[in-house]
């Protein structure tokens, strides 16, 4: 290692010539992001532990080959996505939906001279209103913007860890975005709305 | 709104399919100054798209960073990885 607070690639160098105390400092650091990640698509914390440990037992056994030149997040995504289909389990595989984005933006308030975007601003401070409308999106959606918005994961980062284009790595954060804003306005009072 | 209106040589439909690569900055310029052409003459499409940018700040200002896993999940990941090396 050579510096104070190593790079992902300096840890998984290491940890690839035997240095386990490099690989626990990589675990800590990731293990939540992570563990968010395949809870909040199994939404069951049995099947998220499994995960969590086939993913950083896979890292540790790949880490002389993984490219994490720009973090490792993509690669720990990547493998975890993997072991979450192999749960088969059907909550998790779920295909998209058919809804047009123009329903997708009615229902966010696009097309509703009405509704109060202050309102929903304010909403949207408060994290518990913010969470819960998470919680309510198809699996799918919740993964791209965890990936893109919450992760912060490059567009192309997001687009590999899914193992689909760019292209439609953006429709379907559009989509997760704008349902995101419907479901923050479904938990606005209606009289706030109107 | 997103009826025939159109400002900045857009309708109010091509503005929504635009916001997020709009938020994003991954518009060309000229695409992106029709955006705000549009928006400036659309209250409309100025509240909603100000909606969604503020739920998008939010997100990322509010939940962008995970707690760490539960310390009996973190004790059993170690337990794992440890009898992974040596076994």
């Amino acid at each position: 290692m050579t510096s104070d607070t190593p790079t992902d690639h300096e840890l998984l160098t290491a940890a690839a010539g035997g240095d386990a105390a490099a690989f626990e400092v990589f675990v800590v650091r990731h293990r939540g992001a992570v563990y968010r990640y395949v809870h909040s698509l199994t939404k069951n914390v049995t099947d998220a532990e499994d995960v969590l440990q086939q993913t950083f037992l896979a890292a540790w056994r790949a880490a002389a080959d993984a490219r994490v030149e720009h973090g490792a997040r993509p690669f720990l995504f990547t493998i975890a996505r993997h072991a979450l289909h192999r749960l088969h389990r059907s909550h998790v595989l779920i295909t998209e939906d058919t809804v047009s984005l123009e329903e997708l933006g009615s229902r966010a308030g696009f097309a509703a001279p009405h509704v109060t975007a202050e309102r929903l601003a304010q909403a949207v401070e408060e994290r518990a209103i913010l969470a819960a409308a998470i919680e309510d999106l198809p699996p799918l959606e919740r993964e791209v913007l965890q990936m893109r918005d919450l992760d912060g994961l490059s567009g192309d980062q997001v687009a590999a860890a899914l193992g689909i284009g760019l292209e439609a790595m953006k429709s379907r954060l559009h989509r997760a975005r704008l349902r995101l804003v419907a479901e923050v306005r479904r938990r606005v009072p209606t009289e706030d709305c109107l | 709104m997103n009826t025939p209106q159109q400002n900045g040589g857009l309708r109010c439909s091509e503005v929504l399919a635009d916001l997020s690569a709009y938020c994003d900055g991954e518009l060309s310029g000229s695409r992106r100054a029709a955006i705000e052409a549009h928006v400036r003459a659309c209250p409309d499409c100025a509240r909603f798209g100000g909606a969604f940018a503020a739920t998008l700040r939010a997100l990322r200002e509010q939940l962008s960073a995970p707690a760490d896993v539960p310390a009996d999940v973190a004790a059993r990941l170690a337990a794992a990885l440890r009898r992974s090396r040596t076994g």
